[in-house]
């Protein structure tokens, strides 16, 4: 193994992390677009999401049925699970005080996000839960780098879920909406658009893509613990921040690029530090540009 | 099981309030939620089963009934200092059996011996601990300066390891054993190719294992706990590391080969701090009783009871509820017929009972090798 294949594997382990960090950091980030609000509670729907999904496939483990069928249940199952709760986090707990100051909001969603993890660690124990390796563990060999099966599934449906939202949000008619909510809630509202019905909708797909990010952090890791979205959910809005927030291209790069830096960091530097170039280089670029990457808008609004 | 400990616990505590008759407490302190959470569960298993035994004998001290009070440091250190104040703070309470991590019993150590509280530990390894000279401390396992040496003996001498790369969770255990485990490795004539840490809690070490991977190292040596040890195992295999897997006793839990997956497991060595119970004798009947009572048998669970029947013995010599007394009796400790055989504790409070095992996984289970020597 060469140097230049070890930089390759190098940035095969980061790229996947940072596919799951950008999958989750859409949802901060599309949330903070329509509503200005940092939903804390959104790093506990994504590790609900790997709950739900090991519930599913609990359910199924007596029917003996190929993996990839009990893989696309338990991909519905998460995906329609955290929408749901999405929808009545939304709906319960954030519309409700929508004219509230944004000191309001801020601190529920904090207190959300302590809710939700309580729940989790009763419904599910507080021990760690071993995830089923649903997917079969292949190898590739392409000179020293090592690719997996699982790696690619995670590259693949990232990957797709990111350029379906992008059409999504700028070609449809839901997607215009979202935009426009983005723009201007109150003249939203006054030219006929259901802005509630927007935003809830903006809550749900964010939720869904976090599922999805839960599921493949399941599947990759194998074991789950009702606190693991708490870090998770914190890189992750990092990465949204990293991009500049409220900007959803900027959250895919942020992802990504964090993921990359991580792996490449512990892979170079020091393992120990891990964690900390995260936050690091999050506080360097911040200096310099301090609206992110790609950050946009932040200062008119505010 | 766990459920069935959960009731008994319950149980025990729903005793302890409403009743007004006087009693006399022994503490237990482990990590009871959280990743680590079934090794704690089987020491506290371990720790109910003797005090339910010693009940059976009747009261433990004149008109005073024994009661367990469990509480969970979740492994972190600020947790296993508010505990150890919890428990002190109790004048019920006069000995205490716990923790599980080094880095909890260090800094909860200084909090017993504040309190004059004899403090027994099962199973922490850091040699540190008992250098402290703290006259409250003592522990029923063989420590780390014997384990990290006889592990780098083994992997020398009998596994023909050569360069050799070794992680830690950069905790007071894994650091400390990671360290004993590297000084004899350097006079065994084995190259060092590299030490690192790794963040506890962490979930994707690929990176580094993939850093690993470049050396070409023969063995990969890991000092921490069972949650990041069966990551590192899955994820190893992930990137193509083939080399040998060894780590030390934080590895010896059940909940190892499950995370990790059995394939990935097999053919793991790791050393333990005492022999396989099961094959002692004297502690067959410890066995019987505890699998009849709870199922399987914790990794610890029998050192949590040889320390929870030595602080009984303790308070029934001392014949008072005074921490004092307490002190002072176990002071005077001689061969207590223990479960490993007749128990004695060295000045620092360090069992005499020196026992290194080693196992290796085989088709999903751990499989006794030998007990090792460590010079």
């Amino acid at each position: 193994m060469n140097s230049f294949e070890l930089l390759l594997q190098q940035l095969a382990n980061g790229l996947t992390l940072g596919a799951i960090y950008a999958l989750i950091a859409l949802g901060y980030t599309m949330v903070y677009g329509v509503v200005q609000l940092i939903n804390f509670a959104h790093g506990e729907i994504f590790i609900a999401g790997a709950y739900a999904a090991l519930t599913v496939i609990l359910m199924l483990s007596g029917l003996a049925l190929p993996w990839w069928a009990v893989l696309g249940l338990c991909t519905a199952g998460a995906v329609l699970g955290c929408g749901a709760l999405g929808w009545g986090i939304e709906r319960l707990a954030y519309r409700p005080i929508r004219r509230a100051p944004r000191l309001n909001a801020f601190i529920t969603a904090i207190g959300m996000s302590f809710f939700l993890q309580n729940a989790l660690m009763l419904i599910f124990g507080a021990t760690d839960r071993q995830f089923p390796t649903l997917i079969p563990l292949v190898r590739w060999q392409l000179g020293g780098v090592t690719l997996t099966l699982i790696q690619l599934v995670i590259w693949a449906a990232s990957g797709a879920l990111m350029i379906g939202l992008q059409g999504l949000v700028m070609s449809t008619t839901l997607g215009k909406a979202m935009r426009a909510t983005s723009q201007d809630l109150v003249a939203c509202a006054l030219l006929g658009i259901p802005v509630n019905r927007v935003i809830a909708i903006t809550f749900m797909i964010g939720s869904m893509l976090a599922a999805v990010g839960g599921l493949l952090f399941g599947l990759y890791y194998n074991t789950i613990n009702f606190h693991d979205g708490y870090l998770v959910g914190l890189k992750a809005f990092t990465a949204a921040v990293l991009g500049g927030i409220g900007n959803m291209p900027g959250a895919m790069v942020g992802g990504i690029l964090l993921g990359l830096l991580e792996g490449l960091g512990a892979g170079y530097l020091s393992a120990q530090w891990k964690n900390v170039f995260a936050f690091a280089i999050l506080v360097v670029l911040l200096l310099f540009k301090p609206r992110g990457l790609f950050g946009e808008r932040v200062a008119e609004r505010a | 099981m766990r459920r069935r400990a959960a009731l008994a616990l319950v149980a025990l505590l729903a005793a302890g309030c409403g009743r007004s008759q006087p009693v006399v407490k022994i503490g237990f302190v482990g990590p009871l939620t959280g990743d680590q959470a079934p090794v704690g569960q089987g020491m506290l298993n371990g720790a109910i089963l003797a005090v339910e035994q010693a009940k059976a004998q009747g009261p433990i001290l004149p008109g005073l009934e024994v009661e367990l009070v469990a509480l969970d440091d979740q492994r972190s250190p600020t947790q296993a200092v508010s505990a150890a104040k919890k428990l002190v703070a109790d004048p019920d309470v006069v000995a205490v059996v716990g923790h599980l991590n080094s880095s909890c019993t260090m800094p909860a150590s200084a909090v017993y011996h504040q309190a004059g509280m004899l403090q027994i530990t099962p199973v922490s390894s850091n040699p540190q601990i008992s250098r402290q000279g703290f006259e409250t401390f003592y522990r029923t396992c063989a420590t780390d300066d014997l384990q990290g040496p006889a592990a780098a003996l083994f992997a020398v001498r009998e596994l023909g390891a050569r360069r050799v790369f070794i992680l830690d969770d950069m905790t007071t255990y894994g650091r400390g054993l990671a360290n004993e485990f590297k000084r004899k490795l350097k006079g065994l004539g084995a190259e060092l190719l590299g030490h690192e840490g790794i963040p506890q809690g962490d979930k994707d070490f690929t990176p580094v294992l993939t850093k690993i991977k470049a050396y070409e190292p023969d063995l990969l040596y890991f000092a921490g706990m069972f949650p990041e040890g069966a990551l590192l195992m899955k994820q190893r295999l992930r990137v193509g590391l083939t080399s040998r897997f060894m780590g030390g006793d934080g590895l010896y839990d059940a909940s190892l080969i499950t995370l990790a997956t059995p394939e990935a497991a097999e053919g793991a060595y790791i050393t333990t701090i005492g022999s396989d119970v099961r094959q002692i004798p004297t502690a067959q009947a410890f066995v019987r009783a505890y699998e009849a009572r709870f199922g399987p048998i914790g990794a610890y669970s029998a050192y949590a009871y040889e320390a929870a029947n030595i602080a009984l013995w303790a308070v029934r010599t001392a014949g008072a509820k005074d921490r004092g007394a307490v002190l002072a009796a176990m002071k005077g400790l001689r061969d207590y017929p223990g479960i490993f055989g007749p128990q004695n504790f060295d000045v620092k409070g360090d069992s005499l009972i020196k026992v290194i095992g080693i196992f290796t996984v085989r088709d999903g289970r751990f499989e006794f090798v030998k007990t090792a020597s460590w010079d």
